[in-house]
């Protein structure tokens, strides 16, 4: 054995393995930033399907019985394919194997994940998660109807949408996703706790790095219950047991079934469900946290605390769960213990959202589109996090459960505000990929059509769960209890979500036309300190680093240091290279003493 | 606790500005990253059993809840076969330390007597597995007709997964040792495999306890754990 073992990783950069061809550069790649590309494309793809699905619903919510092409069946599939693919084959796989891949090398001084190869299959398999999942479109009986939750028993029921071929492309395609978020997840938990560049230490990690660490170990204790509830509800539907299935009448014919327990699947699929929520919003958090201390040019307030909040809500988010099911019968106590945990984790959410705010108190704000979004980012999040509260108490929840209420609750917490975050981040990074900014003011144009447009669609629908609408119906019907006017409300939200729908086209003509066109932006153009932005090669080229991989000096959030030239200092400066302003350095910065 | 130590870290403050550089995590060990993900990928794996035997547990106070053992007339009240089958991964599982050792001593014909023990004892436990879901069968106690017959092929048949994820990964650390692996190598990755060995061992025993206990017992663990 050579000295291999104590070689920094600068050292071990294995030259062969430059690919030179196309197939080995794109498609076959192994190298974790074409890996990203791959997964972000792959999800924007997948999320613009579930958004005209969730347009075709709209629709007919808005102006029902006016399209022919929306029936019962195919206005439940709509519902359960745009839920589905929007919170795992979107958010989940864009946030961790699109961010998650790109930035971790790059933000912990790394030349690529550890395990490249393992990281390519992730990407393969993922792919081919989304395929199976796409072809239950074309198949006898269309996708899945059963709600994104799939609830047996009538998610495996004759009856149901998609009960027969379209239910089992949908578990099938959950546990191929389960085991890509696996070799995925493996990958960025150990390159974060073993790749990470001299200096480097875990406090010194940008947010953007904790909140993907804890997501990542969350989805990989969560994500099992998924494919447990997968698994068994496989063999209840295809093999006859009954795991989830009570003896049960269905469509006057007595099944096979008996003695499984419904309520069994949904402890899984929440022990899953609610982890979930914050494998999506922790990423999001760290994100706009940096985002936020970047171009408010203001170190982040409260780091530790962050960190704190970040681990404690990863661990708190196991204990939640049930909140989910207030109306399944359980026990009061048991209510009252899952309500409680759920104002808990609203502590240190809360002491996130106060910090961001700290961060920008007096800081020196710079109204960039990345910053528009971070802050849009905390109204949605603030207003969607309220409503939660309300619901994690039983006595308001078990009124409002399965109105539009929830629906308007959980789009604002985990829709609009982890998508807020993404734009953000698409903006603040798409210089690092392309060497080129996206246009100001289409970006602008975007921000306020999206902000404005989804609170034009959310607020109202909070209205409406007041009213007591309730959600996955196909139609109203005549319902006493609600207003006609509610009509014209769901018109309006019909309106306001065809808007934001295509406001959207404009930011993916944005996207496209700034990659060939679009400004340069020269090195580290927000002038930000975490080592993704001080690479050798601008954009950052195959193995990152160059020759050497940079030495870490200092934590991430150094701006408007007193008394230094510059308003950041970059990790990778060290204390004897600082610029202190020209009479000032004997002036003795106590930062830097 | 070291954790705890480093999550008290002040980053901003002066002292934390000297450059570290003797942090072991700064360099590259592949060894280390290896065990580091296989003990994630432990973790998972642990959360898949633990669920599906929490599950199984709710289910065993069902009204339709057979137990496999503790009449005559069940097939495990007698589990002859069961405990040949542990014997085989038990012996897989030291058959495999005898290869990491004998890689390490660069013995090549102990090495190859060593890996081919490991596959056998392997193959033989997944055989012996199969052979117990066809005597299931054949006595009628189908998939589908109790839950514990369902929990009992469920339960195996993805413990019997896990083994053949574990032997497809050990045959790929054997070719490799064909072509190009040092000695040295070789002895780190069968480290790891047997590492994997051995939690898949326990993960045996337990499932073997647990499915093959008696009405009584379930009784105790529902009463203890409040089911």
């Amino acid at each position: 054995m050579t000295k291999m073992e104590n070689v920094a990783i600068a050292d071990q950069v294995d030259h062969s393995s430059h690919p030179s061809t196309f197939m080995g550069k794109y498609i076959w790649s192994q190298d974790h930033k074409v890996i990203a590309i791959q997964y972000s494309i792959t999800a924007i793809a997948v999320g613009l399907v579930a958004l005209v699905l969730s347009g075709m619903m709209r629709l007919q919510l808005g102006f029902p019985n006016e399209f022919s092409f929306i029936d019962p069946s195919s206005y439940l599939q709509f519902v359960t394919m745009h839920g589905m693919i929007m919170v795992i084959y979107l958010l989940t796989a864009l946030l961790l194997g699109g961010f998650g891949n790109y930035l971790i090398p790059l933000m912990i001084g790394a030349r690529d994940m550890v395990f490249p190869y393992l990281n390519m299959l992730s990407y393969w398999t993922y792919l081919l998660s989304v395929t199976v999942l796409i072809s239950s479109f074309f198949v006898s009986g269309g996708p899945t109807g059963a709600g994104w939750t799939l609830y047996p028993p009538q998610a495996i029921l004759s009856g149901t949408p998609g009960a027969d071929a379209g239910i089992l492309l949908m578990l099938l395609s959950l546990a191929i996703f389960i085991v890509a978020f696996t070799m995925g997840g493996l990958n960025y938990v150990t390159t974060i706790l073993q790749a990470r560049t001299n200096g480097m230490t875990l406090m010194r990690m940008p947010l953007t790095l904790w909140g993907i660490f804890v997501a990542t170990i969350l989805g990989l204790l969560a994500f099992p219950a998924l494919l447990v509830s997968a698994i068994m509800m496989i063999f209840d539907k295809v093999i006859g047991t009954s795991f989830f299935m009570p003896a049960i009448l269905s469509l006057g014919e007595t099944l096979d079934h008996s003695g499984g327990s419904p309520i069994l699947f949904q402890h899984l699929f929440w022990f899953f469900g609610h982890p979930e929520v914050y494998i999506v919003a922790l990423p999001a958090f760290g994100m706009v946290s940096d985002v936020i201390s970047i171009h408010a040019r203001k170190n982040i307030f409260g780091y530790r605390m962050m960190v704190w909040a970040i681990i404690a809500i990863g661990g708190l988010s196991f204990v939640v769960w049930a909140h989910h099911m207030y109306v399944s019968g359980m026990n009061p106590y048991f209510g009252f213990f899952f309500a409680t945990t759920t104002l808990i984790i609203a502590i240190p959410t809360a002491l996130k959202v106060y910090n961001w705010l700290l961060t920008l108190w007096r800081g020196n704000i710079h109204l960039t589109v990345p910053m528009l979004f971070a802050i849009g980012f905390i109204f949605t999040f603030t207003h969607g996090g309220l409503t939660g509260l309300m619901l994690g108490n039983v006595v308001i929840d078990l009124p409002l459960s399965d109105t539009f209420f929830v629906v308007a609750h959980f789009h604002m917490v985990m829709g609009v505000s982890p998508i807020m975050v993404l734009f953000a981040a698409i903006y603040h990074w798409f210089p690092l990929l392309t060497g080129r900014f996206l246009n100001n003011k289409l970006g602008k144009f975007h921000f306020w059509g999206t902000f404005l447009g989804t609170y034009a669609i959310y607020l109202p629908m909070h209205y409406l769960g007041f009213l007591g609408v309730p959600r996955r119906y196909y139609a109203m019907g005549d319902t006493d209890f609600i207003p006609e006017s509610a009509q014209a409300l769901n018109a309006g939200i019909t309106v306001s979500a065809i808007i934001v729908g295509l406001v959207q086209v404009v930011f993916i003509i944005n996207v496209i036309w700034s990659t060939f066109k679009g400004k340069k932006s020269g090195r580290n153009p927000w002038q930000a300190t975490s080592l993704e932005w001080q690479t050798a090669q601008f954009p950052p080229g195959h193995g990152n680093w160059g020759k050497k991989i940079p030495q870490v000096h200092r934590w991430a959030y150094d701006y408007s240091v007193p008394n230094v030239k510059d308003d950041f200092i970059p990790q990778n400066v060290a204390p004897k290279d600082v610029e202190y302003l020209a009479d000032e350095k004997n002036n003795n910065n106590p930062r830097e003493k | 606790m070291h954790i705890l130590k480093t999550l008290r870290v002040k980053p901003w403050l002066p002292a934390e500005l000297e450059p570290q550089t003797n942090l072991p995590s700064a360099l590259l060990n592949k060894e280390k990253s290896a065990s580091t993900a296989l003990q994630f990928f432990l973790a998972v794996i642990t959360v898949v059993f633990l669920l599906f035997t929490i599950t199984f547990l709710q289910r065993t106070q069902s009204f339709d809840f057979q137990a496999l053992s503790g009449e005559p007339w069940l097939p495990f009240t007698s589990a002859n076969i069961l405990w040949q089958n542990s014997a085989y991964l038990l012996l897989a599982s030291i058959s495999i330390i005898l290869a990491k050792k004998f890689a390490e001593q660069q013995s090549l014909y102990a090495i190859i007597i060593s890996l081919t023990a490991t596959t056998l004892f392997t193959l033989l436990f997944i055989s012996g597995q199969v052979q117990v879901w066809q005597q299931l069968n054949q006595s009628g106690f189908y998939i589908t007709t109790n839950p514990a017959n369902s929990y009992y092929f469920l339960l195996t048949g993805v413990h019997a997964l896990h083994i053949v994820g574990g032997v497809l990964v050990f045959m790929r650390c054997i070719w490799l040792f064909y072509f190009n692996l040092s000695y040295q190598q070789l002895a780190s990755r069968l480290k790891l495999c047997a590492r994997y060995w051995h939690y898949l061992f326990f993960i045996w025993l337990f499932l073997f306890c647990l499915l093959t206990s008696d009405a009584n017992t379930f009784k105790t663990i529902a009463l203890i754990c409040g089911f």
